[in-house]
């Protein structure tokens, strides 16, 4: 595989494993072909939001529904374009990227991507797949506090700003959600979607707390929950001192006598997650950082009564 | 007590460090992690942290104690077990009881027999790394290993002489005072209830003995032949029967090769027999009874000495010797004449009592000395004291004496004493009494035993013989002082007069001064050998603290049981095995549960 195939879409980079992906091209190479391949693999759009009140013409897509055809631009072009209308454009997008420490981190850097740089790919594939669907998108960026605010915006042009952002992360300092998801909500003044990408090490309650206060003022919340596989398998020498590259907390163990323990608790933690969201009707979603994107995007994209 | 066949092994204990060094070891800083989610290990470990503590110092134990086991293993440990099959190198005194009650037949065989069977199963057990000793009837520790002793039992027969069980077990003990291996005592013995003897064992005690009760025996236990010398017209001899059986029984007697009388007896009673005349000398008489399962006792031996009555001259001034000269003459024991002299030093033989008048005292001693007599009275003793009791004369109390002084450079010729000094003496044809033979010197004259001193004194002692002594085989017997030699039969042992004589066997055995038979000893078997009836265990017991009693059949089973010391390899590995399983299931177990 090429980059040819990247740029002709043969292949179907939304399948492949992030990290043979990653070394295919830069961020928006890669990103365009994660998302054409994802694109091609739908039947159908992922998002409605179309309306009777026109807002614009774009080039057709597969999956577009034909009675959106403009047949006159056909008739006179012989090219396929739709019409889309002002609903569309109103679902606004707010990302929200945590970039603290822990997220620069792998379990096996020869394997699998950091989860920052992972987290980087697949937003930038969601912003993109948003963007083509005529949804403002914005992103913020925080560690222990907000890094960057980039505005919700439609066009293409502004994907490459936000790609730029992207790029330009690295990881931070500690984590702190709640005043990045608080400045979602000076952002997103109609309701839209916030997609809150973070490793979760934090303070579960003062995020869940904004997360809620997200959906109580209407907004759609997915959490992508991003994991590294090594974070939920414990591996690792005969006995460690394993240290939180944050807060410095460390500890002593052998990680083959508490391999099964550690497992018992991840899961505990998800479920406590998946359970905490669920009941505030926020979708959870748990990333590991070796999942194809397409798998994240479609799981992601999926409306929230069938992802529950 | 726990011992090692291999100690040095025991520095391996150090090894059973190693758990706790590793665990220092490891408490060293381990390498470095970064791991974001140390939360949820936080979180993980704060569960189990006090179970896992616990099951920490639980495995440390667990492998320590697994290291220490299997060293100790290695080492070889052994403690005391009995039934195990093995044992330690260890010192072993086999005491095998061939005395003559060991010759009764039981079951076809003598018990002696089974005694050396079992003794043989007993030295089987035995490795080359033990001591043995092998102690019979004679009491002389024999040691060897097990094939030697085994001849040694080859060649063992029943002894005439007696084993006294709590003398052997003593001298036992002693022999294994200077070992260091673990000793053992076994006895194998018809455990005959006068055999027994107590003793303080220093070594735990095995008794190997018969099961079966002993058959009833009839023995000769004691001849009298009355006063001797006997004259040469008809003699009497009563025969005592001794034993444990009920019926009668015939009894024979008979001189030398003569034809013998019998008559019947019983257990407890004596046969009184009439012996026909015999010509003057020394007779070996024999007393037999009708052969039984125990033949040891049937037959015993006497010596009679046959000679005319002493012709007697006394002096009718001490009246006690007046009197009893005049009795034996009387009963035709003496008669008048000049052969011996009674009371005064004469011509002839003379038995002397010091005067009555100290101031005739430097006269007699002059007159002794004139005739030769090495011996004199010294100053006038009035002293309280008593005769030392022999073959002369009992205890009697003495109150005034001379002492008797011998102007030679020994002793000879001393026949009673007083508290070790010499109180009757005989020089040549002369013998001096130390004190007058009057009861204000002392009591002789009026016990009971003075007209048998008297017959003595002047049918015996005077014409230069010595008493009749009694003894058993292997005794030693002390000779009076002129003897110089020992014969019985053909044979004849050089001896020291004044000595001792070991009479090998039974018989009688006659004493020579020069070409005279001055005396006789007759050795026969020890009359309690004819009571066969057994111990009880319990009396065993009693007399031989700690000891273990079994059958003959048994013994051999037990023999080495106190230095049968267990090999403890076996348990150790055993309990290593489920130490390690322990360690195992209690790691994995717990992993699995963590």
């Amino acid at each position: 595989m090429d980059r040819s195939d990247v740029r002709s879409g043969r292949a179907r980079l939304d399948l492949l494993d992030p990290l043979e992906v990653s070394k295919l091209g830069g961020l928006e190479l890669i990103t365009e072909g994660v998302v054409e391949g994802f694109l091609s693999g739908l039947h159908r759009s992922p998002r409605r939001g179309f309306s009777v009140e026109f807002a614009e013409h774009r080039m057709y897509q597969p999956g577009d529904e034909l009675r959106y055809v403009d047949w006159k631009i056909l008739g006179r072009n012989d090219r396929l374009y739709v019409k889309q209308f002002e609903e569309e454009t109103n679902l606004r997008a707010m990302i929200v990227f945590d970039t603290s420490r822990s997220m620069a981190w792998t379990g096996s850097p020869s394997t699998v991507l950091p989860k920052l740089a992972y987290s980087q790919r697949l937003i930038a594939a969601l912003a993109l797949v948003l963007i083509r669907q005529r949804d403002a998108t914005g992103l913020i960026t925080f560690d222990d506090d907000v890094r960057s605010v980039m505005p919700p915006r439609a066009r293409l042009s502004h994907w490459r700003q936000l790609l730029g952002t992207l790029a330009a992360v690295e990881g931070g300092q500690g984590t702190a959600a709640e005043p990045a998801l608080k400045r979602v909500v000076r952002q997103l003044r109609r309701r839209g979607l916030v997609v809150f990408v973070s490793d979760l090490l934090l303070d579960q309650s003062l995020a869940l707390k904004a997360l809620r206060f997200l959906r109580h003022r209407g907004h759609q919340v997915l959490v992508l929950h991003i994991m590294d596989p090594a974070e939920v398998a414990l591996g690792g020498p005969n006995e460690a001192r394993f240290e939180d590259p944050e807060s410095r907390t460390a500890v002593i163990i052998r990680p083959r006598d508490w391999a099964g323990a550690y497992r018992d608790t991840v899961r505990a933690v998800v479920s406590e997650w998946r359970l905490a969201c669920r009941r505030h009707g926020i979708v959870y979603q748990r990333v590991t950082t070796d999942t194809p994107y397409g798998v994240v995007l479609r799981a992601a994209l999926t409306p929230p009564s069938r992802s529950a | 007590m726990i011992g090692f066949l291999h100690p040095w092994v025991l520095a391996g204990l150090a090894a059973a460090a190693i758990p706790i060094l590793l665990h220092l070891l490891a408490r060293r800083e381990p390498p470095t992690v970064m791991f974001p989610a140390v939360r949820y290990l936080v979180s993980t470990t704060r569960e189990h942290q006090r179970r896992l503590k616990l099951q920490n110092w639980l495995l440390l134990f667990l492998r320590t104690m697994l290291i220490a086991i299997l060293v100790m293993a290695a080492a070889g440990p052994t403690a005391p077990m009995s039934g195990v099959p093995g044992h330690v190198p260890s010192a072993l005194v086999l005491i095998i009881d061939n005395s003559p009650s060991s010759g009764t037949m039981a079951g076809g065989s003598p018990i002696l027999a089974n005694l050396v069977t079992a003794a043989r199963s007993v030295l089987a057990r035995a490795t080359p790394d033990d001591a043995l000793w092998l102690v019979a009837a004679d009491e002389i520790p024999r040691r060897g290993d097990a094939a030697g002793l085994g001849e040694l039992l080859d060649d063992l027969a029943v002894s005439p002489r007696r084993l006294q069980l709590g003398r052997a077990i003593s001298l036992a003990g002693e022999v294994l005072a200077s070992e260091k291996r673990p000793g053992e005592i076994v006895v194998l013995t018809d455990l005959q209830a006068t055999a027994l003897s107590p003793a303080e064992p220093r070594a735990p005690l095995l008794i190997g003995r018969p099961t079966t009760p002993p058959p009833p025996n009839t023995g000769i236990g004691r001849i009298e032949t009355g006063t001797q010398p006997w004259s040469s017209g008809r003699g009497r001899i009563s025969v005592v029967l001794v034993g444990d059986s009920a019926g009668s029984v015939p009894v024979s007697a008979r001189f030398g090769d003569r034809p013998p009388r019998q008559a019947l007896g019983r257990v407890g009673g004596s046969v009184v027999l009439t012996l026909p005349g015999v010509p003057p000398g020394w007779w070996t008489l024999t007393t037999a009874l009708d052969p039984d399962e125990f033949r040891h006792d049937d037959r015993r031996v006497g010596a009679v000495r046959v000679a005319p009555v002493a012709r007697v001259r006394w002096d009718s001034t001490s009246r006690f010797l007046a009197a009893a000269s005049e009795v034996l003459a009387s009963n035709g024991r003496i008669l008048p004449g000049r052969e011996i002299s009674l009371g005064r030093l004469a011509q002839g033989a003379s038995v002397v009592q010091p005067p009555n008048d100290p101031a005739q005292l430097g006269a007699l001693n002059r007159a002794l000395a004139a005739r030769g007599v090495r011996w004199s009275y010294g100053n006038l003793s009035t002293d309280l004291a008593f005769t030392d009791s022999g073959a002369v004369v009992g205890r009697q109390r003495v109150v005034r004496r001379y002492p008797l002084q011998s102007a030679g450079s020994g002793r000879t010729g001393v026949l009673a004493t007083v508290s070790g000094a010499p109180w009757i003496v005989r020089d040549g044809s002369v013998i001096l009494l130390g004190s007058r033979l009057d009861p204000a010197w002392t009591d002789l004259p009026t016990s009971a035993g003075f007209m048998p001193f008297m017959d003595m004194l002047l049918n015996r002692l005077a014409r230069g013989e010595a008493a009749l002594g009694q003894g058993t085989p292997g005794d030693p017997v002390p000779l009076p002082d002129l003897v110089t030699a020992v014969r019985q039969g053909e044979q004849e042992w050089r001896v020291e007069g004044g000595g001792m004589f070991q009479p090998p066997d039974a018989g009688v055995f006659y004493l020579l001064a020069g070409r005279d038979t001055v005396g006789a000893i007759s050795v026969n078997p020890d009359p309690r050998e004819s009571r066969l009836t057994r111990a009880s265990d319990a009396q065993a017991r009693q007399l031989w603290n700690g000891a273990r009693l079994e059958s003959l059949r048994d013994v051999a089973d037990d023999a080495f049981s106190s230095a049968s010391r267990g090999d403890l390899r076996g348990p150790l590995l055993w309990l290593a095995l489920i130490a390690g399983l322990a360690e195992m299931g209690l790691a994995s177990g717990w992993r699995r549960r963590v």
